[in-house]
């Protein structure tokens, strides 16, 4: 049953796409109604901040060590074979 | 005293083990497999504040000290214990099992240990018992990491035991007590340098990637548990509120995480991965207040449980398909969908998406961090929390089980037993986020704090949407390679090699330089000089010898001649003797 369910998702990218979306949109929503009274830093009265932590953060840290790794760290898998 | 050293659940392991081939041999192993850890699990409710006291050679050793802080982790130890075992119910070989238990003994043991030495000697237990379980992959790859993973803990053992032995001999007690750190000794950082090589605490962290992907199946389900934790306790018992725990287990809940996004093989992302979880509870440590030392211990109980959840996942389809490199998977959710539902609950809760335990206990260090104003740290851990989603939340199940392209495997669901074990795990991951205050109960502290407010639940919709969002524009990026990645492993394997070629090269070249110096000069110098001494043996000091020999000899010929042995030449000789005298007499 769920693999006919999964299936059925993998074959409609847009429908996953838009889910998504949607989702992000509620996510971003939601933040309008949170209460703020337990704020640590500057950044938990801004509304929508960890929407953009999140999305910048990801994209961050994806480039800084793929980069990091393809400029330096990457070596053949018998490296200390040899 | 005696019978209350069996009442030490380190013992019933250790003896369940011990009779393990014999359970064998009367074809019950799988009862007696389920059995001890299950005795276990209920045993440890009814062990009294101390018992165990022993004194041995002037040193009072405590086998067993019972109080809040131990409770929460001999409850997550025995039960993950139990989950480990029936995970590898289907290996008919004892000697793993012998293996896991007595890890497992080593680190109830230092859990309840009382004083250093008892903590030491449980310590290297753990370190001896653990490396079996790499050896018993019984490849190569696995034989040269074992070797490695057990010198870098002998290493670690006796930093430790150094630290012991230099506080012993500051102040002479061994009592296994927090200490302050306003007046921290150099023998207490020593001890503690030693137990953050168990924590995995980069610069010393490198032996956990590269053992544990390393490990049997159920090895790393049993090691990924262990080891860690035991020394996060320790920590929490010894070194709460130091500073440089704070800080440095913040620089590993992202230098884990980064790894983590970047490596190919499933088992070494989660590991990289552990070093970053162990780096939130290392973070409370060091913070040190006690809504932060019950977030280390919630964070430990909830993580032991979904990191097994996940070693469990990814080693199923390492036993069904023989592979565990993200490059060579994908597409399996046709085959192993049951595996994969508990993998993906594995993902959410070490994620932290609530209603699951990541949510109740994560949020509590970060929350603690936030209160004690480490804003720094708190950002740091919150970049952590987007990383282990990216890596372990998505990148993980989307290329063993999805992917770009199908691997074309078509393995079996793994075996039953297998099944059962992960549908435990899965089940304590989410009746934790439902229910934390069974988890809260447990901690040392009272627990005054409440994870699902408007606001976190917030923040974690978004932290998690928006993640997910950076994986989907930038999937293509990520895609694993067949790659290994530099990592600090790189100075002792590097560094070993250097140390083989500086043996075989300067050393031998020395050495055969120095013996062809001696062969050309030298010996001809002593053959020279051995000439000349027997020369001078010859003729000087035989010369002298032979010279005073010979003039005895004459001497002695001429006396014997002279004493011709006639009585009439004697008596003659007398006569003239004798007139002799009287002329000198009467003349003089």
């Amino acid at each position: 049953m769920i693999v006919n369910f999964l299936t059925y998702l993998r074959e409609r990218p847009g429908l996953l796409k838009w889910s998504l979306m949607a989702y992000l949109a509620f996510a971003v929503g939601f933040d309008f109604f949170a209460e703020r009274h337990h704020a640590h830093f500057w950044g938990d009265e801004i509304i929508g901040f960890f929407a953009v932590f999140g999305v910048v953060g990801c994209l961050g840290m994806i480039v800084f060590c793929k980069g990091l790794s393809h400029v330096w760290l990457e070596r053949d898998k018998d490296h200390y074979d040899k | 005293m005696t019978s209350s050293i069996f009442m030490h659940p380190a013992t019933i392991f250790i003896i369940g083990a011990l009779l393990l081939p014999l359970a064998k041999l009367l074809r019950i192993q799988k009862v007696w497999l389920v059995l001890i850890p299950l005795i276990a699990f209920m045993q440890i409710h009814y062990l009294p504040e101390s018992f165990g006291r022993v004194e041995w050679l002037g040193f009072d050793l405590q086998f067993g000290r019972v109080d809040q802080l131990t409770t929460v982790f001999l409850h997550v130890f025995t039960l993950m214990a139990l989950i480990g075992t029936i995970f590898g119910l289907h290996i008919k070989d004892s000697g793993q099992h012998i293996a896991a238990w007595l890890y497992v003994a080593g680190s109830l043991g230092t859990t309840l240990a009382g004083d250093y030495l008892t903590v030491f000697i449980f310590w290297e237990l753990m370190a001896v018992a653990s490396v079996f379980l790499v050896w018993y992959r019984k490849t190569r790859k696995s034989i040269d990491a074992g070797y490695r993973y057990i010198l870098v803990h002998t290493f670690g053992g006796l930093i430790l035991l150094g630290g012991i032995f230099l506080h012993y001999q500051n102040g002479g007690d061994l009592t296994f007590v927090s200490f302050a750190p306003d007046s921290a000794t150099l023998a207490q950082y020593i001890i503690m340098i030693g137990f953050m090589l168990n924590a995995a605490v980069p610069p010393i962290h490198a032996w956990l990637p590269d053992a544990y992907p390393e490990a049997t199946v159920t090895g790393a389900v049993f090691m990924c548990a262990f080891t860690t934790k035991t020394a996060v306790y320790v920590l929490a018992r010894g070194f709460a509120g130091f500073q440089a725990l704070a800080i440095l287990g913040a620089i590993m809940t992202l230098y884990g995480v980064f790894y983590a996004v970047i490596e190919n093989d499933a088992r070494r992302i989660l590991a990289y991965h552990i070093v970053s979880q162990v780096g939130y509870m290392v973070c409370a440590v060091g913070i040190g207040t006690e809504m932060a030392i019950n977030g280390a211990c919630a964070h430990a109980y909830a993580h032991i449980l979904y990191k097994a959840l996940l070693f469990m996942g990814v080693g199923s389809v390492l036993e069904m398909t023989g592979r565990s490199k993200l490059s060579e998977l994908g597409g399996l959710y046709k085959y192993m969908p049951i595996s994969m539902i508990f993998t993906v609950i594995g993902g959410i809760a070490i994620s932290g998406f609530p209603l699951t335990s990541g949510f109740i206990s994560k949020s509590m260090i970060i929350s603690a961090a936030g209160a004690d104003n480490q804003t720094f740290i708190m950002i740091m851990l919150l970049l952590a929390a987007v990383g282990t989603f990216l890596s372990v939340g998505i990148k993980l199940p989307y290329y063993i089980w999805f992917g770009p392209n199908d691997s074309g495997l078509k393995p079996k669901e793994a075996h039953w037993n297998m099944q059962v074990a992960m549908f435990m795990a899965a089940f304590m991951c989410i009746f934790l986020g439902v229910y934390p205050d069974y988890l809260y109960n447990m901690l040392p502290y009272a627990v005054n704090y409440h994870p699902y407010t408007s606001f976190h639940l917030s923040e974690t919709f978004q932290l998690l949407g928006f993640t997910g969002l950076g994986f989907y524009l930038m999937v293509k990026y990520l895609k694993p390679h067949d790659v290994s990645n530099l990592d600090l492993d790189w100075f002792y394997r590097r560094g070993a090699g250097w140390f083989m070629w500086f043996a075989r090269k300067p050393v031998n070249a020395t050495n055969e330089w120095i013996s062809n110096v001696y062969k050309t000069i030298g010996l001809r110098l002593t053959m020279a000089l051995a000439r000349a001494l027997s020369w001078f043996d010859w003729e000087g000091i035989d010369w002298a010898l032979d010279g005073s020999a010979r003039g005895v000899v004459e001497g002695g010929e001429q006396v014997r001649q002279f004493q011709t042995g006639k009585l009439q030449h004697y008596i003659g000789a007398a006569v003239v003797l004798v007139f002799i005298v009287l002329i000198v007499v009467v003349l003089i």
